[in-house]
C-alpha cells in the first residue's frame, strides 16, 4: 500500500530540515506555487480528500467557501488539538515528521489566500510544541516561510499557540474564540468561520492530519489520489488503536480497508487472545460497535455509517470479553462532563447528570428507570446544542446501554427503594462527583472483569 | 421584505429581522432567557427552540435571522419544539435550588413563570436535592448587587451588558460544564454605575438588588410609569410602590431614549424625597419665625404681598425664578402668572448653568451634566432668554436694592447635592428682598428668609410633562398622594393666577398640555394622550405570563 503520510515518519532524522527536504518536503509546496491557488482548490476538491478530523467534510469545498471582501484578510488555522479520547495519530505526525504538517499548512495557506496561519496546539502537547517551533524556526531560517513562500512572490507567517487544556477547544469555534484570548465557547453558527471566523475575518479550520495529505495530492497528483481508498472515501487513514489489543499504536491503513483484519494484523489481535466484545471505531464521540456488529465492516466514511457508527477522528478503542462496559461508559461520560464547556443549557446540565446517573449505578444505586432516564436526557440533549459536544456526549450512552443492558441491569439493586425522591440519598454517594477521590475509589473495583478492561 | 409565516401568522419583516423579533411583533410568546433586545444575541439558554420548515434540527428564533419565505412553529404548534423547550427546562431546574420561598426574585422570575407553565414545564422532580452541584450564594458583589451563583441559569445577559453596554466588563464565567459560575474577578465589588441594570436583565434571582430586595414581594408592588428626574436625558421608568412608599425605581424600555436601561443615581433619585424632612403646611412669616397656616391664608399673604409689589408698577421689581426640575405645565402656568401680573420682571429659571449643561454627556451611555430633567422644556417656554439671567443677576439686582419681591419655585436635585454656592445665594436672595414667595418641597435653612413658604408636591407625586435635552416630550406620573397639605405646583400657581385676578386656568394636565403645545411651535402636533409610551417599547413585553393558564396571557 501506498503511504501518505508516514512514508518517512519513521526516519528518526526525520524531524530536521535538511534531512525531510532530502527525502522530497516541501516538493508538494513547488508543485502547488506553480498553480494558480484556484487550481490548488480544484485540485484537491478532485482528489476527494475529507477532513480527517471527525467530520469528514469535503476540504476542497471547505475552502471554496472563502470569499473575502476587500480589504479582509483571510486566516488558516490548523487544528492541532487532538483530545478526542482514544486519538493519538496527528501526535505521531506532529512529533515524527513537523515539516509535513508544515508544508501541508502553506499549501492550504496559499490555495485560500492567507497570509496568516495559525498552528493551535492541544495543550497537553506542550513537548511537540518545542518540536514545531524549532521546524518553524528551521523553515523560517531557511526562507521557505516568511515574506515569501519558497521563491515565490507569496508572504506566509505561521504561528504556534498552545492551548490550555480544553476539548472545547478543538471544536473549530471555540477553538477561534480561544485563539482570540476568550473564553472556549463555541459561536452559534450561522455565521460560518468561512465568512466570520478568526477576529471575524474568513478562516479555514483543517485538521493536522487532512493538511498532512496535501503535499502527496500535489507530489503525485489528483488522480493518484482518487484511485486509492474507496470512491466517496479517498486516500488513506491513520487510526490510533488502543485497549484490548496486542499492538496499540497509530496504523495509516487505506481507506476501505477492513476492520476485522485491522484488528487482526496491524493491532496484533485481542490480548491473550481473548474474544472482542466491542469496538469503538472513531473517538469515544461515535456510536459503539458490538463485535457482531464490526464484521463486514470497512475503515472508510460510508462503511462506518452504514454500522450506524462513524470513522470520526479514527482513535479506535477496543474492548475485549473481560470489559465491563458500565465502567467503560462511566469514564467516557465523566469525559465529557468534565470538558463541557458550560455555555448551553442541555450539555452543560445534561452531560454531569448523566454521569451523575451512570455513578449511582455504579455504586449500586441505580433507580429502576435510570437507563430509560439515561436515554431521555440524551434524546434532550441531542441537536439542541451550539456545537457537536453534546451530540458527542450522547452518543457512547445511547449506543452502550442499548447495545449492552443487561450489564447495567445487573447494577440496579435487586431491593428496590421504594422510599420518595427526597428520603433515598441520604446515605448514597452525595458527595461523589466526577474527578471526585470517593468517585475515583469506587471506580477502582470493577463489578466484573479483570483491571485491564479498564480504559 | 422576507416573508415570514409563524404559527400560520405571515408578517413582512426588514431584512435581518430575528425570528424572535418576528415573533414578539406578532404577539407569540416564544420563551427565552438569554435573548434581549438591548444585546447581542448568544443563543446559549435554548429555550427558544423552534422548528422551520426545511431545518435539519431546531433553531434557536434568538439567532436565527429570518429568510424569505421561512415557515416557523413555535412550542404552540410543534409538539418537537414544545417538546425540546420542556427538556431545556428541565436542564435548568436539575441543579437549580428549590428556594423560591427566600427568593427576591419569586413573582417576577422567567424560570419561575416557565416551569408553572404547561406547555415547558411542571415537570416531576427527577433529582433529590441533596444530587445538586452546590455553588456559593450570596456573594457581596458592591453596593448595588448580591450574586447568587446557585440560582444563575448562566444566560449571560448580565456579562454582555458588562461588556458591550456599560464596558465595565466586571463580570465573566469561570469553571465548565454544571460547575460554571458567575464571577466578578476576585469578587470585587461592581465600580459600574449601570450596575442595578444587571439585575434588571438577570432573568432570575441571581443578581439580586441590595436596595430592594427583602424590601416588599414583587406582587405587593403598584407601578406607575413615569420619567426620571435625575438629569436632562430623560430615562424612561417604572415606579413601583407599596402603601404610599416608593420602593424601586426600574427602567421601562424606550429605544428612543434610554434603551433598556437606567443609571444607578437615576434608579436611587427616589431616595432624595425622603432625605430631608417634608414640608406638609404653607409658613407665613411673623415676626422672624414661621408660622404654619391654612392654605387660604398663605395665598392670602402672597398675593398681597405680590400686589404690593405689582402696584409699585416699576420695570423689574419683581424677580420670579423657576426650577427647571418643574413640569412643563408647572412652568407655563409660572410664567403665565408672572408675565401677566408684574410690568418686565426679570423672569427666568437658571439657579446655575442649566441651559449650557443640559446636552453635555457625563458618560458615553445616559448620564448629562444637567440634573434637571426639564431644562429644555424651560428653554422653549423662553425662561433661559437674557444673557447672563438667572439666580446670580437677581442677586445683584436685589443687593442694589432693585428688587421688591421675589417668587421661586425650587425643587432640591434628586441626584447629587445642590451647590453649596446656590443655596447660599438663594438664602442671600431671600434676605435682600422685601418681599418672597417660595414653593417648595422640603425644609432647607436656605428658605427661612422667606416670608411665604407654599409646600408643593414632589416628582411622583403630580403629574406632567418634561421635556429631554433632545426636545423629546414626555409624561410624568404620579405614583403618591402629596405628602400633608401640600399640593401640585400646578394648582398653587391656579389659585395664585384666580387671586390675581386672572381667569382661572383648568389645572387638568391634558388641558394645560394643549395650551402648551399652543404656546411653544416645536410641540405642534403633539397630543397629552399619545404621550404615553406604547407598549411595544416596553421590556418585557407587556402581558407577562400567568400562572396555570393555558397559553400566556394576552394570547
Amino acid at each position: 500500500m501506498e503511504r501518505i503520510l508516514t512514508a518517512q515518519a519513521g526516519h528518526d532524522d526525520q524531524r530536521t530540515l535538511a534531512a525531510a527536504r532530502s527525502r522530497g518536503a516541501y516538493e508538494g509546496l513547488r508543485r502547488a506555487l506553480d498553480l494558480t491557488p484556484q487550481e490548488v482548490i480544484t485540485a484537491v476538491t478532485e482528489s476527494g480528500l475529507r477532513g480527517r478530523g471527525g467530520a469528514g467534510f469535503p476540504t476542497g469545498r471547505k475552502w471554496a467557501f472563502i470569499r473575502p471582501q476587500p480589504g479582509q484578510a483571510v486566516y488558516l488555522l490548523c487544528n492541532a488539538d487532538e483530545s478526542e479520547p482514544g486519538t493519538f495519530k496527528d501526535h505521531y505526525l506532529l512529533e515524527r515528521d513537523p515539516h509535513l504538517v508544515l508544508e501541508g499548512v502553506c499549501i492550504a495557506a496559499y490555495a485560500i489566500g492567507a497570509h496568516t496561519a495559525y498552528i493551535y496546539l492541544r495543550g497537553e502537547y506542550a513537548s511537540l510544541g518545542r518540536i514545531l517551533e524549532s521546524a518553524l524556526a528551521e523553515a523560517r531560517a531557511a526562507g521557505l516561510i516568511g515574506a515569501t513562500l519558497l521563491d515565490s512572490s507569496v508572504a506566509l507567517q505561521i504561528r504556534m499557540q498552545l492551548g490550555a487544556g480544553a476539548y472545547i477547544c478543538g471544536e473549530e469555534t471555540g477553538l477561534i474564540q480561544s485563539l482570540e484570548g476568550r473564553r472556549g465557547y463555541p459561536r452559534v453558527r450561522p455565521p460560518f468561520p468561512a465568512v466570520h471566523g478568526f477576529v471575524n475575518q474568513p478562516t479555514v479550520v483543517n485538521n493536522v492530519e487532512t493538511l498532512a495529505n496535501l503535499p502527496w495530492i500535489m507530489t503525485h497528483g489528483t488522480d493518484a489520489f482518487a484511485r486509492i481508498g474507496t470512491e466517496k472515501s479517498t486516500g488513506t487513514k491513520l487510526i490510533s488503536v488502543c485497549g484490548a489489543v496486542n499492538r496499540p499504536g497509530v496504523y495509516e491503513v487505506e481507506m476501505g480497508y477492513p476492520l476485522s483484519e485491522f484488528l487482526d494484523h496491524e493491532a496484533g489481535g485481542i490480548l491473550e487472545g481473548r474474544a472482542l466484545k466491542a469496538v469503538i471505531p472513531g473517538g469515544t464521540s461515535v456510536p459503539v460497535l458490538t463485535a457482531q456488529e464490526t464484521e463486514g465492516v470497512t475503515i472508510d466514511f460510508e462503511s462506518m455509517q452504514h454500522a450506524g457508527t462513524m470513522l470520526g477522528s479514527g482513535g479506535m478503542i477496543v474492548f475485549d470479553e473481560t470489559a465491563s462496559m458500565p465502567h467503560a461508559l462511566a469514564t467516557m461520560a465523566d469525559f465529557y462532563a468534565h470538558e463541557s464547556c458550560g455555555e448551553c443549557t442541555p450539555c452543560r446540565e445534561g452531560t454531569g447528570w448523566m454521569a451523575w446517573i451512570i455513578a449511582r449505578l455504579l455504586a449500586g444505586q441505580g433507580r429502576p428507570d435510570d437507563l430509560e432516564r439515561l436515554l431521555r436526557i440524551g434524546n434532550n440533549i441531542e441537536g439542541r446544542t451550539i456545537c457537536g459536544l453534546g451530540d458527542a456526549a450522547v452518543q457512547p450512552v445511547r449506543s452502550i446501554i442499548t447495545k449492552f443492558r443487561p450489564e447495567f441491569e445487573a447494577l440496579l439493586p435487586a431491593v428496590i427503594d421504594s422510599r420518595p425522591d427526597w428520603q433515598r440519598h441520604e446515605h448514597g454517594p452525595r458527595t461523589a462527583r466526577h474527578g471526585d477521590p470517593a468517585r475515583e475509589a469506587t471506580l477502582s473495583e470493577p463489578v466484573t472483569g479483570p483491571p485491564t478492561a479498564r480504559l | 421584505m422576507p416573508l415570514v409565516t409563524i404559527d400560520e401568522q405571515p408578517l413582512e419583516v426588514e431584512p435581518g429581522t430575528l425570528i424572535i423579533q418576528a415573533a414578539d411583533r406578532l404577539g407569540i410568546e416564544v420563551p427565552r432567557f438569554c435573548y434581549h433586545p438591548d444585546l447581542r444575541p448568544e443563543g446559549n439558554c435554548r429555550m427558544c427552540l423552534v422548528e422551520v420548515k426545511g431545518y435539519p434540527r431546531l433553531a434557536v428564533a434568538c439567532a436565527t435571522p429570518v429568510v424569505d419565505g421561512m415557515i416557523v412553529s413555535t412550542p404552540h404548534t410543534s409538539a418537537l419544539a414544545q417538546g425540546a423547550v420542556r427538556g431545556v427546562l428541565e436542564f435548568l431546574l436539575v441543579n437549580h435550588p428549590l428556594d423560591c420561598p427566600i427568593c427576591d426574585q419569586a413573582g417576577e422570575c422567567s424560570l419561575q413563570d416557565f416551569y408553572m407553565h404547561p406547555h415547558y414545564g411542571l415537570h416531576s422532580s427527577e433529582v433529590d436535592p441533596s444530587e445538586k452541584v452546590r455553588k456559593r450564594k450570596a456573594i457581596d458583589l458592591g453596593p448595588r448587587v448580591v450574586l447568587d451563583s446557585e440560582r444563575c441559569v448562566m444566560c449571560s445577559r448580565c456579562v454582555r451588558f458588562s461588556a458591550e453596554v456599560s464596558g465595565a466588563s466586571e463580570l465573566q464565567f469561570v469553571q465548565r460544564g454544571n460547575h460554571v459560575e458567575l464571577k466578578a474577578f476576585e469578587d470585587r465589588a461592581l465600580a459600574d454605575p449601570y450596575a442595578g441594570n444587571l439585575v434588571d436583565i438577570c432573568p432570575v434571582g441571581a443578581l439580586t438588588s441590595k436596595d430592594f430586595r427583602f424590601k416588599c414581594r414583587v406582587w405587593h408592588l403598584e407601578h406607575t410609569d413615569s420619567i426620571c428626574a435625575g438629569c436632562s436625558t430623560g430615562c424612561n421608568l417604572r415606579i413601583d410602590h407599596y402603601r404610599g412608599e416608593i420602593q424601586r425605581l426600574v427602567p421601562r424600555r424606550n429605544p428612543a431614549v434610554n434603551r433598556s436601561w437606567l443609571c444607578d443615581e437615576g434608579r436611587l433619585s427616589y431616595r432624595a424625597l425622603s432625605a430631608a424632612p417634608r414640608l406638609t403646611q404653607p409658613r407665613v412669616r411673623h415676626d422672624g419665625t414661621h408660622d404654619d397656616v391654612d392654605w387660604e391664608e398663605a395665598l392670602a399673604a402672597a398675593d398681597q404681598g405680590l400686589h404690593a409689589a405689582r402696584t409699585v408698577g416699576r420695570p423689574t421689581a419683581v424677580a420670579a425664578l423657576a426650577s427647571t426640575s418643574a413640569t412643563n405645565e408647572a412652568l407655563l402656568l409660572f410664567k403665565r402668572y408672572v408675565a401677566s401680573t408684574f410690568v418686565a420682571p426679570l423672569l427666568d429659571c437658571r439657579f446655575g448653568q442649566e441651559d449650557r449643561w443640559v446636552e453635555e454627556r457625563e458618560d458615553a451611555l445616559l448620564r448629562r451634566r444637567d440634573k434637571h430633567p426639564n431644562t429644555r422644556g424651560a428653554m422653549l417656554l423662553d425662561l433661559a432668554e437674557t444673557p447672563d439671567g438667572g439666580l446670580r443677576q437677581m442677586l445683584a439686582r436685589a443687593r442694589e436694592g432693585a428688587i421688591d419681591a421675589a417668587l421661586l419655585l425650587y425643587y432640591p436635585p434628586l441626584v447629587r447635592q445642590e451647590d453649596p454656592a446656590t443655596l447660599e445665594a438663594l438664602a442671600a436672595l431671600l434676605h435682600a428682598v422685601p418681599f418672597s414667595v417660595v414653593l417648595t418641597t422640603h425644609e432647607g435653612a436656605w428658605c427661612r428668609g422667606a416670608s411665604v413658604v407654599l409646600p408643593v408636591a414632589a416628582w411622583s407625586e403630580e403629574v406632567g410633562t418634561y421635556t429631554n435635552y433632545a426636545g423629546v416630550v414626555q409624561r410624568v406620573g404620579q405614583a403618591l398622594a402629596p405628602p400633608g397639605a401640600a399640593r401640585s405646583a400646578v394648582q398653587v400657581l391656579g389659585d395664585l393666577l384666580a387671586r390675581a385676578g386672572r381667569a382661572r386656568a383648568s389645572t387638568a394636565p391634558g388641558a394645560l398640555f394643549a395650551e402648551l403645545v399652543a404656546t411653544v411651535p416645536t410641540y405642534a402636533g403633539l397630543a397629552y394622550e399619545s404621550l404615553v409610551s406604547r407598549a411595544a417599547d416596553v421590556y418585557p413585553p407587556e402581558g407577562r405570563m400567568a400562572y396555570g393558564q393555558e397559553g400566556f396571557a394576552g394570547h
